[in-house]
C-alpha cells in the first residue's frame, strides 16, 4: 500500500497532503497518529516518531479526524459527544462544557449542545466530528478530507474555524484533500503521494506547483485554476436503460419518450422523528412542500446546505422513502402492472421491480455494500432482476468490465468491497448502479473523494446514461459536477425549494 | 422534585425479580402485577418503547403458560403463576429502562459506584451503538432495496432477505466498531487512565424513593402480601 515512506515534519508546520484516490492517504494519516493497528490488516514495518519517541506510546497528543465522520460518533448528543475527548484528558466539568459551547460556537454549528446526534445530516456529522477533534487543542491534528461532504460555504466557515483553532497554538496540522486551492494561502508545504504509494513531490506549495504542475495533474491533484476535466465519457452502448420486459412485447419503445418525466414528486413532506433515550426527541421536517422531476436524458441537480434535505430528496425520488404527504409518480408506461393497471408510486413497488427502473447510490457507500467481491458487487443486481442469466449474461459481462475499466476498478475485481479506499468504494457503488441499465439515476455525492481522473471518469459515466436515455438525480455540494452535466439546477433551504 | 437518576432506576429494575421467586399463585401474581404498575408506572416516559418491550415479556409469559398447562398437569392456577412471574419481573424493565439514558448512566457507574471507567466507557459507547443499529439495519435495508434484493417475493425470499440484512448490518456493525476504536483512541481514549465526566451525578429524594419503591416489591410477594390478606 505505502512504500518506503519517509517525512520529516517540524513542529507548528501546516503541511497539505495530496495524491490519487486509492494511494493510500488515509492509511498513512492513520499510521501518522499511531493507530494502524487498531484498525487495519496487514504488515508495518518502520517507525513514526513524536519528539523522538514512538508515537504509539504517546497517545492524546495527536488527534485525527477519519473520513468516515459516522463512525466517530460516540454519544447520543451534540454536546456530550463533542465533550468526549475533554473527559479523557481529564479536564474538569465547567472547563469542559465551557470549552465545548466554544468550538461550537467557532465551527458555527446549527444546533444546541442537547440536539441529537442521530438526527444530523451526513455534512454535520462531519462537521461535529470536527469540533470533537478541535476542542482538544492537540499538538498534532490530522484531517482526513474534512470538508468532503461539505458545500462551499459551510466547508469556509469550517477551514476558518480550522485556522482560528490552529494558527495561534502553533498546532502541527496535516490535511488530506483532493482540491488544494482554498488550503493553499494556509499551507506552509505540499506533499504529494503518487500512485503506488510514494511520494512524488515535496515542498513548498507555490514552489511544488510551479515546478510540477503536470505530474500533479497526471496524479489526478485538483492543481488550483487548472479548469475541471472533461468528462470521460464511455460508450453509450454499456451504459444505455435496459428494455423493460412488457414494453419489448407490446412494442412500446422507450427512446420515443424524449425530454418527458419518468419520475414526478409534487408537493412532498417528509418528516422523521430522532428519538433520546426518556422519550425526548425532536421532529424533524425533513423535506416540506417540494417539487422536483426527472427527465429522459436530463439530469436534475439538487444542492445545498448539509442538512438541506439532499439526501432526503433523492431517497424519495429512488422509491426507497415514502413521503409523509403528496405524491410520487412514475411516467404511466414505466410502471409495472399490478392486475389490469399499473403501480405508479415507487416506493410501493417490489425490490427487483425498484431495481430494474431505478437505481441508487448511497451517501454512506460502506452501507450499500451487497457482495464479497467487487465484480459480484456489480453484477448483483443483474442477477436479481434476471438479466445475468441465458442469453443476457454475455451482454451484462461486457457493460460490467467497460464500466469497472472505466472506472478504474479492473485490477481490484476479485478484491472485497471493504478492502478499497473511501474513493474507490463510491465508485464501485456508481459502477453497481449503472450495470443493469436502470432508467432512472439517484446519487448521492458520488464524486467525493475522487481525483481528477476518477471524477473525469465518474461524471463521464452519468453524462453518457444520460445521453443513452437515463434520467439522472444528484445531490451534489460539487458544483463542477452540476455544471459539467448541464443540470437542471434545484436548490434546497431547511427542507423548501430556495 | 428532580427525576430519578439512572441508578435507582437500573435498582427498580433488578430488585423485582428477588420477588418474583415468591409469586406462587395467580392471585399474588395478579396483585403483584397491580401494584408494580402503580408503583412505577408514573415513571415510565416513553410508552411505545413500553408497550413493544411488554410485548415481547407477555409472548414468553404466553409460551411459559401454555407448556406448563400442557405438560405440568393441567394446573390452571399453577400456570397462571409461572406466567405472571415472567410478567413480574418484565415489566419493571420495560416500563423503566427507556427512560435510562445511557451517557447518564456511565456518569453514575463511574462517579457514584466507581467503577473502572475504561469499562464503563466501552459499554456506554456500545449502548449507544446498539441504538445506532436501528439506523443502520434501515440504510443496508434501503440500499438492498434499491439493488433487488430486498425481501418482498415470498416467504422463503423474505426470510433469506431477513438473514442476509442482518449478516450486512453485522459485517457494517464490526467495520464501523473498528473506525470507533480508532476514533475514539484518537479523541485520547487509549491514554485515559483518569477521567472525568461531563455529566454529574446526583442522588436526589426521588432516587432513595424509587429505590423505596424497588425494595417494596423484592419483598410484595414474600411478606406483604401475606400480611395484607
Amino acid at each position: 500500500m505505502l512504500t518506503q515512506v519517509s517525512l520529516s515534519i517540524p513542529a507548528g508546520q501546516r503541511v497539505l497532503l495530496a495524491g490519487p484516490s486509492g494511494a493510500g492517504k488515509s492509511t498513512l494519516l492513520r499510521a501518522m497518529a499511531g493507530l494502524l493497528l487498531t484498525a487495519d490488516q496487514g504488515d508495518f514495518s518502520g517507525q513514526v516518531l513524536l519528539d523522538g519517541d514512538d508515537v504509539a506510546e504517546t497517545p492524546g497528543r495527536v488527534g485525527l479526524l477519519q473520513q468516515d465522520p459516522l463512525a466517530g460518533v460516540v454519544a447520543e448528543t451534540v454536546g456530550r459527544d463533542v465533550a468526549f475527548g475533554l473527559e479523557n484528558l481529564s479536564v474538569q466539568r465547567d472547563e469542559i462544557w465551557r470549552r465545548v459551547a466554544g468550538v461550537l460556537a467557532a465551527t458555527a454549528f446549527p444546533y444546541p449542545s442537547g440536539h441529537p446526534t442521530a438526527a444530523l445530516s451526513g455534512g454535520e456529522t462531519q462537521r461535529l466530528a470536527l469540533a470533537g477533534s478541535l476542542v482538544l487543542g492537540a499538538e498534532v491534528l490530522l484531517l482526513d478530507e474534512p470538508t468532503s461532504m461539505l458545500d462551499v460555504s459551510s466547508a469556509q466557515v469550517v477551514r476558518d474555524a480550522v485556522r482560528r483553532e490552529t494558527v495561534h497554538r502553533g498546532t502541527t496540522l496535516v490535511v488530506v484533500e483532493h482540491h488544494l486551492g482554498p488550503w493553499l494561502d494556509f499551507a506552509d508545504r505540499l506533499v504529494v503521494l503518487g500512485r503506488g504509494g510514494r511520494i512524488v513531490a515535496d515542498g513548498r506549495p507555490d514552489e511544488v506547483l510551479r515546478r510540477e504542475r503536470t505530474t500533479l495533474a497526471s496524479e489526478g491533484v485538483w492543481v488550483p485554476g487548472l479548469p475541471a476535466p472533461e468528462p470521460n465519457r464511455i460508450d453509450e452502448g454499456v451504459v444505455e436503460p435496459w428494455p423493460l420486459e412488457p414494453f419489448t412485447s407490446t412494442g412500446v419503445r422507450l427512446g420515443n419518450t424524449g425530454g418527458a418525466a419518468i419520475v414526478t414528486a409534487s408537493g412532498i413532506q417528509v418528516r422523521r422523528q430522532a428519538h433520546l433515550t426518556g422519550g425526548r426527541g425532536t421532529q424533524i421536517i425533513a423535506l416540506d412542500d417540494v417539487d422536483a422531476a426527472l427527465h429522459r436524458g436530463r439530469t436534475l441537480g439538487v444542492t445545498g446546505a448539509s442538512g438541506s434535505g439532499k439526501s432526503t430528496l433523492i431517497a424519495v425520488l429512488a422509491g426507497l422513502l415514502e413521503p409523509n404527504s403528496g405524491d410520487v409518480m412514475c411516467a404511466e408506461h414505466l410502471g409495472p402492472l399490478r392486475r389490469r393497471r399499473r403501480e405508479p408510486r415507487p416506493w410501493k413497488w417490489r425490490s427487483a421491480e425498484l431495481a430494474a427502473r431505478l437505481a441508487w447510490v448511497p451517501q454512506m457507500a460502506e452501507s450499500g455494500v451487497v457482495s464479497s467481491t467487487v465484480f459480484d458487487e456489480v453484477m448483483a443486481t443483474s442477477r436479481a432482476v434476471g438479466r445475468g442469466e441465458g442469453s443476457d449474461v454475455a451482454r451484462t459481462h461486457r457493460r460490467a468490465d467497460a464500466i469497472l475499466e472505466t472506472l478504474g476498478l479492473s485490477h481490484l475485481r476479485d478484491a472485497s468491497p471493504y478492502h478499497l479506499s473511501g474513493g474507490e468504494q463510491r465508485r464501485l457503488m456508481v459502477a453497481a448502479a449503472l450495470v443493469h441499465g436502470p432508467h432512472g439515476l439517484l446519487l448521492d455525492e458520488p464524486t467525493v473523494g475522487q481525483d481528477r481522473a476518477t471524477w473525469a471518469a465518474v461524471v463521464g459515466c452519468i453524462a453518457s446514461a444520460q445521453s443513452a436515455g437515463a434520467a439522472a438525480g444528484l445531490a451534489s455540494h460539487d458544483l463542477e459536477a452540476v455544471t459539467a452535466l448541464d443540470a437542471d439546477p434545484l436548490r434546497l433551504e431547511h427542507g423548501r425549494i430556495g | 422534585m428532580s427525576s430519578p437518576g439512572p441508578l435507582s432506576l437500573l435498582a427498580a429494575c433488578l430488585l423485582p425479580v428477588l420477588g418474583a421467586f415468591a409469586v406462587d399463585s395467580a392471585r399474588v401474581g395478579l396483585w403483584g402485577v397491580g401494584v408494580e404498575l402503580v408503583a412505577l408506572g408514573w415513571l415510565a416516559r416513553d410508552p411505545r418503547r413500553s408497550v413493544k418491550l411488554l410485548a415481547f415479556g407477555i409472548l414468553a409469559a404466553i409460551s411459559i403458560f401454555v407448556s406448563t398447562y400442557l405438560y405440568g398437569g393441567r394446573h390452571l392456577d399453577e400456570s397462571a403463576a409461572a406466567a405472571l412471574r415472567i410478567v413480574y419481573i418484565v415489566l419493571p424493565a420495560a416500563l423503566l429502562t427507556p427512560v435510562i439514558q445511557p451517557a447518564e448512566l456511565g456518569d453514575h457507574l463511574a462517579q457514584r459506584l466507581h467503577l473502572p471507567s475504561r469499562p464503563v466507557v466501552a459499554a456506554v459507547v456500545a449502548l449507544q451503538r446498539i441504538e445506532s443499529i436501528g439506523e443502520q439495519w434501515r440504510q443496508v435495508q434501503q440500499a438492498r432495496r434499491a439493488r433487488g434484493l430486498g425481501p418482498d417475493n415470498g416467504v422463503v425470499r423474505r426470510f433469506t432477505g431477513l438473514a442476509s440484512t442482518a449478516f450486512a448490518v453485522l459485517v457494517v456493525s464490526m467495520r464501523h466498531t473498528a473506525s470507533t476504536a480508532v476514533a475514539m483512541d484518537a479523541r485520547g481514549f487509549a491514554a485515559a487512565t483518569q477521567r472525568t465526566w461531563a455529566g454529574p451525578a446526583p442522588w436526589g429524594w426521588s432516587d432513595s424513593i424509587v429505590l423505596g419503591l424497588g425494595i417494596g416489591l423484592s419483598l410484595f410477594p414474600w411478606f406483604l402480601f401475606p400480611w395484607f390478606f
